[in-house]
């Protein structure tokens, strides 16, 4: 019976021989192919084990933590915003489907999710030191040039507006955003529960809200710009040589008939524009319709486009296949219609009206553009990033974007917008002049868009500014939908995000 | 060694053209300090479970390392009295299963209990691993006792048929008592009675074992030599295939009637491996092996729950699966993978994910979190058990004793290959517990049952030979050994 035996033992031997290959193939060759099935929950869990980098508004003098991870009960890691509402448009949200589905993660906490979660490449030497010291692997954390006191003064003077609105802040020479509010919003840290059958709940109650509180308004949301576009058309004028200077005169009729069309341009209320040939520094403080309208159809359409693009809009003219601006959130381009060139339309479109639709950061950065004596820096919010061991493993650097205009031109324009301000005639002097803010050297523009069919709705108040006007260190925009007028309902909302910056 | 120096070992050399067997002495003192190191592998394992829990060291290390220790290192002592010259591998090899058996239950058994990451296990109460403790306890004083009992192999062949009718009818019980007194998750293979769970295939299988070996002894000759060969094969006579038939009817009605595949093709595996020890004849298998196929098709193609093991294993993540009748299979998988060649380390996994992981699924638990690294070294534990097993079935020389070794080794062998080779996707998953892994006394107990029987003729094969009693030079009285 040996001899049997043996054979069998062969055979057990080749039994367990087959048992390690097959266990080798499994925990090895297999391992990624499992990891990816859907519905791998070891792997989704993952997203719990480690600790997710901070938020950070670092922005101002104080830094502000909006958003952290902290162990909860059962050891595993949850998300916390702990001034939920304010940055909600900036943080976003991380749900627990993270990656897995197209809404789990938002705002910052997707576009830098690689640094937050720890997976960048950037910090392997970082994960790597961990192998050897013992700690898991750690998120890195996210500094933000995000100013608290400018973002609590805009989400507060917003909320008691109570209206859909958006305030954005920009440090003019070097493009880091102060500010960036949008209302209404919503609670990130509903969507940071474990219970995937409660978040799909609010999700849904999110979705189906129709104030839409998920829309960030100030980067993703675009309105008539109304009379603020005329620092643009004021520039394409400038840049054309068509107006020497701010003091030039320019032809602006009590009524505009515009050419080819039955429709008539007039001023608000029907008023005359000076004398009918006022200076340009003057059409502009009382902001004139009929000037840059006339002034608009009288450079074209394509002029006037390609100002504009310079200035952004149409993704700088590169249209909607190229890549948006991302700051890092992508940033929706502002519109011009591109083939403008029939005269009425050119007209309405150089004062804001017809076609042209702008986001706040848009605003903000004509009013940067202005203030950084013609250069556009590229607007961002992240300054840093730091790994846990607060090792920098990435800041930005400011550049330039854009040089609509010369250093010449952006000194007209910002006496221009000083003068709407100053002058007791001026559209804002009553809410943005030195006298309405405890004397603030505020340089800006309003606007006071008509929109909806037949221009039957709410008027959207626009107001982009920039202080001090001698030495600009803030550009502010803020559009409330339905507000009417700008100086009345946006610029008051500026003015406090200046003064709150101004506390420093 | 030839024959010809050692003239006095090739007088004790079994018949087979064995080696002599050399080396005659117990080696106690190798198995105790293996056996030592078995408890400080499991002292470890215990401790790596709080570490990697909650960072601490887990309360009661005192406790389960004392009482495991003292419950092996008694097994030792038993050794020493009443098998010393057994090979001393077998026990501790058992031990540092055993032992991590109770690592791994305790540690599921914390999942997700005080701070403890992870979630509870609804099917494992707070005192799992105590229990399991307490069954080690039961498992060791019924291997000193068959030690004790059981002094000769051959003691067990009087009671052949006692014995096999004993077994058929512990495996019969559970088709013949109703759903709530035999059935849990589906299999109806237990004995259900005021609380007490108790499997009985799993001591049916000793009980098997010890007929098969007596009726196989008896009939051996008759089913090798006779037959017609027929294309270079010996078929056997049509009337010497009565037994196979019966046997293998019986395991399909286990199959039909206790919805328990893994017994009944372990039975029937059992069966024919020992009927190829005793016959040496290809044939059997090649009988064995059509006859199981085909009753594995016909029963597949009539019994829903057969078949739905062929879709499963075949198919884990289509239509759904995944989530539905596949759901345990798969996150033993994906356990595993997630475990990865190192594993994430003791108490730092999730085995929870995994429905009734202390039982059938134990082995995914020691993937997931001891890697591809715990589970080859799991898995060669076994094979050197099943290889020392064997070892024993060559070197004693009784007949009987022979195919009982080599049947309970084959059967070790065949266990963890059905349940690994089920939990790695390698052959349809069965339920059948991982022997001294699996939660669960009968289990358990019956391991412990079959180490002893091993030991057991492994001491008898390797007893120094009877000395010549001097009879003032003139008579040489050999005694029978």
């Amino acid at each position: 019976m040996n001899r049997s035996l043996r054979r069998l033992s062969l055979a057990c031997l080749a039994m367990f021989a087959l048992l390690l290959a097959w266990t080798n193939y499994l925990q090895v060759f297999r391992v990624n192919s499992l990891a990816s099935e859907p519905g791998n929950v070891r792997i989704f869990n993952l997203q719990f084990k480690n600790q997710r980098g901070q938020i950070i508004a670092a922005g101002g003098r104080q830094q502000q933590v909006i958003a952290e991870s902290k162990l909860i009960k059962g050891g595993i890691y949850q998300r916390f915003y702990p001034d939920p509402m304010a940055y909600a448009p900036i943080t976003g949200y991380d749900s627990v489907l993270g990656n897995t589905s197209p809404f789990g993660v938002t705002g910052i906490e997707a576009a830098e999710n690689k640094y937050l979660a720890g997976t960048s490449s950037n910090l392997t030497v970082y994960n790597l030191k961990g192998l050897f010291t013992g700690h898991s692997r750690q998120g890195a954390s996210v500094y933000l040039t995000i100013d608290p006191k400018v973002q609590a003064a805009a989400y507060q003077a917003l909320a008691a507006m109570g209206k859909p609105a958006a305030a954005v802040a920009i440090n003019p020479s070097t493009g880091a955003i102060l500010a960036l509010a949008s209302y209404p919003t919503f609670d990130p840290n509903k969507y940071a529960t474990q219970d995937t059958g409660q978040l799909a709940k609010i999700d849904k109650a999110y979705r189906n809200d129709p104030t839409k509180p998920l829309d960030n308004r100030a980067l993703n949301d675009t309105f008539p710009p109304g009379s603020t576009f005329k620092i643009i058309t004021s520039s394409a004028g400038f840049g054309t040589g068509r107006v020497a200077n701010q003091t030039a005169t320019i032809p602006a009729p009590q009524f505009y008939h515009l050419p080819g069309s039955t429709h008539v341009l007039t001023n608000d209320g029907n008023a005359p524009c000076g004398d009918g040939h006022p200076q340009i520094i003057l059409a502009f403080t009382l902001s004139c319709n009929t000037a840059f309208g006339k002034l608009g159809a009288t450079l074209g359409g394509p002029t006037l486009v390609k100002y504009a693009q310079m200035f952004g809009f149409n993704n700088f003219g590169r249209g909607g296949n190229a890549p948006p601006l991302t700051i890092p959130l992508p940033v929706t381009p502002s519109v011009i219609p591109p083939g403008l060139k029939d005269p009425a339309f050119t007209a309405n479109s150089a004062i804001g009206q017809f076609d042209d639709l702008v986001t706040p950061l848009q605003e903000a950065m004509m009013a940067a553009t202005v203030a950084n004596h013609g250069v556009l820096m590229r607007p961002y919010l992240v300054q840093e990033v730091r790994a846990p061991d607060q090792e920098v493993v990435q800041s930005t650097q400011p550049t330039q974007l854009a040089r609509p205009i010369t250093s010449q031109q952006a000194s007209y324009l910002t006496a221009m917008m000083e003068s709407v301000t100053h002058n007791p005639a001026g559209t804002a002097f009553f809410t943005a002049g030195p006298a309405a803010t405890g004397g603030l050297d505020i340089a800006g523009k309003t606007g006071t868009a008509q929109n909806g069919p037949n221009n039957t709705g709410l008027n959207d108040a626009v107001f982009t500014c920039f202080a001090p006007a001698s030495n600009p260190q803030i550009a502010v925009a803020v559009i409330v939908k339905g507000g009417g007028f700008g100086a009345a309902a946006a610029a008051p909302i500026a003015v406090k995000m200046i003064q709150a910056w101004g506390q420093h | 060694m030839s024959a010809v120096s050692r003239p006095l070992s090739d007088a004790v050399t079994p018949q087979g053209g064995l080696r002599p067997v050399s080396l005659p002495r117990g080696r106690r003192g190798s198995e105790l300090a293996m056996l030592v190191f078995a408890i400080v592998i499991m002292a470890f394992a215990y401790a790596g479970v709080g570490f990697g829990l909650n960072g601490h060291l887990p309360s009661g290390l005192v406790t389960y390392v004392v009482g495991f220790g003292v419950l092996v290192l008694g097994a030792h002592l038993a050794v020493r009295w009443l098998a010393p010259y057994a090979d001393p591998l077998l026990l501790p090899l058992a031990a540092v299963l055993n032992g991590l058996g109770i690592v791994m239950i305790y540690r599921l058994q914390e999942s997700g209990r005080g701070n403890n990451p992870g979630a509870i296990i609804p099917t494992l109460t707070t005192h799992a691993a105590i229990t399991q403790l307490l069954y080690t306890a039961v498992g060791i004083v019924a291997f000193v006792a068959t030690l004790a009992l059981i002094r000769e192999p051959r003691v067990l062949q009087r009671y052949t048929y006692t014995l096999g009718t004993i077994g058929l009818i512990l495996l019969a019980i559970p088709a013949l008592l109703p759903a709530s007194h035999s059935a849990i998750n589906g299999a109806k293979a237990w004995i259900i009675f005021g609380g007490v769970q108790i499997e009985p295939g799993e001591f049916a299988k000793i009980l098997l074992a010890v007929f098969f070996a007596g009726y196989l002894v008896s009939k051996r000759d008759v089913l090798s030599l006779a037959g017609r060969r027929v294309l270079g094969v010996d078929l056997p006579r049509g009337r010497d295939m009565g037994p196979v038939l019966v046997v293998w009817a019986f395991s399909l009605l286990v199959l039909v009637f206790e919805s328990d595949i893994g017994t009944s093709a372990l039975f029937f595996g059992l069966f024919l491996g020992m009927l190829y020890i005793a016959t040496a004849r290809t044939s059997w298998l090649l009988i064995g092996l059509l006859l199981f196929l085909f009753g594995a098709g016909v029963t597949q193609a009539i019994f829903a729950h057969v078949g739905e093991r062929f879709t499963i294993w075949l198919h884990p993540f289509a239509h759904g699966n995944e989530y539905g009748s596949s759901f345990q299979l798969v996150q033993g998988l994906e356990g595993m993978a997630f475990g990865g060649i190192f594993g994430t380390g003791l108490g730092q996994g999730e085995p929870f994910h995994t429905p009734l992981v202390q039982s059938d699924f134990i082995l995914t638990g020691f993937g997931e979190e001891l890697g591809l690294t715990g589970m080859m070294a799991l898995l060669l534990i076994f094979a050197l058990l099943v290889q020392r097993g064997l070892r024993a079935a060559v070197a004693v020389r009784d007949p009987f004793a022979k195919l009982l070794a080599g049947g309970l080794a084959f059967v070790l062998a065949l266990q963890v290959f059905i349940i690994v080779g089920g939990i790695t996707q390698l052959i349809p998953l069965t339920g059948i517990t991982t022997p001294f892994l699996s939660q669960g006394g009968s289990s358990l107990l019956a391991s412990w049952v079959v180490i002893a029987l091993i030991m057991r003729i492994s001491d008898t094969a390797r007893k120094p030979a009877p000395q010549p009693i001097q009879d003032e030079g003139l008579t040489q009285v050999v005694r029978a050994g």
